[in-house]
């Protein structure tokens, strides 16, 4: 039973924890200085010839549309019940499109470029990892060098040097984008292949930089685990080599376990920049259009998006982690 | 005097040092344990009687190196040494089966994540792939019960159980397989007085219902050693330099450095207020660079001439061994204790 309480009050704590991230999701968007109808009556009088009092009245329309008029609470208990209802509202400089729309849109890239790119990377980091530690020697030195400076490599340095090399200077892949143009999204084999050839060289950037950080952690862990005393005492009992790895693997994973949910919670917004160096119609770059027209609808559901996927994260970590390590689970049920 | 259960000759077994200098820190000691008794080994920190129960429990690691020594045991004879790549397969077999050992520091002597019972089955399948699991649970409750210990542990993990039955938990693991000589590193050295007595209780009656044939106890707690062993081994500097019968060590020390060892401990008398407990002046030596002659002279209050030059021979008096120019110019004499009163 403690354990259904323990669950139940986490559970609490999580939904406090994103109330605080909707507040603050609301209200920093509109702390960033400019006003987005401005642009919005400027893009649209650009080339037209629109007097300064035809202006004022789009302007004053559009404030009345986007209720940027009402005071800030009447803002933000609008904002709270259209979410609810699964209305995000509509964006403000791809005026009409709905917001939901758009992230439907973008959604879907990054998942597809980000799950694969973190669970392979993971997976392979932990292995190369696991056997660095395990070798020792002229492998460790090679294998830990290398994820070190994969790891700590700034996302846009990497992506841009692949770009750079495999697609300007061979010609092998594609500059940027997803899809060649004239292409539109649809289930097709055809557009399948050619979205293909653009998928491979951010997903490549993605990887090399998941498995140079996995690599890093699993190797320490994996040589602090290896000296311990259990290791040595297992081996004095004669326990053979194989059932060792595996009590050493067994402990190891605890952190990489939470490091994987992590970063599952944090992809949605986590390859901003490799999307923005690809030119990929993601999250990422969604965002960062936003941002840069005050788009406050977009803003805010996309970091909504990735505060509730990082709390999910976590609160899965949680649960999974007290399934794998008793010590965990008898601290968490209070026995 | 009993039969030999083993004998460990010859054992050499040095630290390779990052400038590729060896350090030897167990030089050529040969210890042997009569059946059916415990044999302590005992000297400062550094002195190479952990390192030493490492290599005959075969499980030294780099950069540690077993390069001499042979042990047998039964008729069996193993060599010890680490140096080709094949030794840890070779040595397995022997481990936990004919040599266990009990750790120094059996707190984290068990995987966190791993119950007591998966640990039993793993040390049995070890050594008999075939043994059922059902078996291997009935064997250790057995034993449990047989030495009054709860069955619960079994379906416990590590961390709940306190220190005392953690480390007793442990030594039961370390004998499942009957082996002939369990090395104790310092089996009590992080218990509290209590759980001191009721492991050293368990292990003499362990020896006692002959669930193994010897045991090796390293300790530098020599009020334990002097309570529980039959006969004491005396670890200075990577050589054994007195061993003998424990009651013979403890009156009648042959060797300055024993009797020193001994003087630095405050034995519970009636004028014990008064003592003052008596250190040895000096540290021990860097193993790096030995002293010449006799390893103990620089601190040595019986120093002489030949001490500096020439290492001394092992002499035997009956079955005392010990290694001393000071002993060899008075026979049969103990050491002078040096008792300062306040």
């Amino acid at each position: 039973m403690g354990l259904r309480r323990y669950l139940t009050s986490k559970a609490l704590w999580y939904l406090g924890a994103l109330v605080v991230a909707v507040v603050l999701n609301f209200l920093l968007p509109r702390l960033i200085p400019g006003n987005p109808v401005d642009v919005i009556v400027s893009n649209l009088s650009q080339g037209a010839n629109i007097s300064s009092e035809q202006q004022a009245k789009i302007y004053a329309q559009f404030v009345e549309e986007f209720g940027l008029n009402q005071p800030l609470w009447q803002q933000f208990v609008t904002y709270v019940t259209s979410a609810l209802q699964g209305d995000l509202g509509t964006s403000f400089s791809s005026y009409p499109t709905k917001v939901t729309a758009l992230v439907g849109q973008a959604l879907p890239w990054t998942l597809a470029l980000q799950i694969p790119a973190i669970i392979i990377g993971w997976v392979i980091g932990n292995i190369v990892g696991a056997i660095a530690a395990y070798k020792g020697g002229g492998w460790d030195r090679s294998v830990f060098t290398t994820s070190l400076f994969l790891s700590s490599m700034p996302y846009y340095c990497l992506s841009i040097l692949l770009l750079y090399v495999f697609a300007v200077v061979f010609g092998w892949f594609p500059v940027g984008g997803a899809y060649s143009l004239g292409m539109s999204p649809e289930w097709s084999w055809e557009f399948f292949w050619d979205a293909q050839s653009y998928f491979w060289l951010p997903f490549a950037s993605l990887v090399l930089i998941n498995v140079g950080g996995q690599a890093v952690g699993m190797r320490s862990m994996a040589i602090y685990e290896l000296g311990s005393d259990y290791v040595n005492y297992s081996r004095g009992l004669g326990i053979g080599d194989a059932k060792m790895t595996r009590y050493i693997f067994g402990n190891a994973m605890l952190p990489q376990v939470t490091g994987l949910a992590l970063s599952i919670g944090t992809m949605v917004g986590g390859a901003l920049i490799t999307e923005l160096v690809f030119n990929y119609p993601g999250m990422g770059s969604l965002l960062f259009n936003a941002i840069s027209s005050n788009d406050y609808p977009i803003i805010q559901a996309v970091t909504l998006l990735i505060t509730v996927a990082v709390l999910v994260a976590n609160f899965a970590v949680e649960i999974v982690y007290g399934l794998i390590d008793p010590r965990i689970r008898a601290a968490k049920s209070g026995e | 005097m009993s039969r030999m259960l083993m004998r460990a000759s010859n054992v050499t077994a040095v630290y390779a040092a990052d400038d590729g200098r060896d350090v030897p820190a167990v030089d050529d000691v040969t210890i042997e344990v009569p059946e059916g008794q415990i044999v302590g080994l005992a000297g400062e920190s550094g002195c190479g009687k952990s390192t030493l129960g490492n290599a005959m429990a075969m499980i030294a690691n780099p950069p540690l190196y077993v390069i001499n020594g042979t042990l047998e045991i039964e008729g069996q004879s193993i060599d010890l040494r680490t140096l080709d790549p094949n030794a840890n397969r070779r040595h397995r077999k022997y481990r936990g089966d004919v040599v266990s050992l009990l750790p120094q520091g059996a707190m984290n002597a068990i995987s966190p994540t791993l119950k007591i019972r998966d640990l039993v089955v793993d040390v049995l399948r070890a050594h008999d792939r075939n043994y059922a699991k059902s078996d291997a649970i009935d064997l250790a409750t057995d034993r449990l019960k047989m030495l009054d210990m709860p069955t619960r542990v079994l379906d416990s993990y590590a961390h709940q159980l306190s220190g005392g039955m953690k480390q007793r938990m442990v030594t039961v693991i370390s004998t499942l397989l009957n082996p002939k000589l369990l090395i104790a590193d310092e089996p009590t050295s992080a218990l509290d007085v209590s759980s001191q007595k009721a492991l050293i209780e368990m292990l003499l009656a362990m020896v006692e219902k002959k669930i193994m044939s010897g045991v090796i106890f390293i300790t530098h707690d020599l009020p334990v050693l002097s309570m529980v062993t039959d006969r004491l081994a005396i670890m200075y500097a990577g050589k054994v330099i007195e061993n003998g019968r424990t009651e013979d060590l403890v009156h009648n020390a042959r060797h300055p450095y024993t009797a020193a060892l001994l003087a630095s401990v405050l034995d519970p008398t009636e004028d014990t207020r008064t003592k003052h407990v008596l250190g040895i002046p000096g540290s021990p030596p860097n193993l790096g660079n030995p002293p010449s002659g006799c390893r103990f002279h620089p601190r040595c209050r019986f120093a002489m001439d030949v001490c500096t030059t020439k290492e001394p021979a092992t002499l035997a008096e009956g079955d005392h061994e010990f290694a001393c120019w000071w002993a060899k110019e008075h026979p049969r004499q103990s050491v002078p204790m040096e008792v300062s009163h306040a």
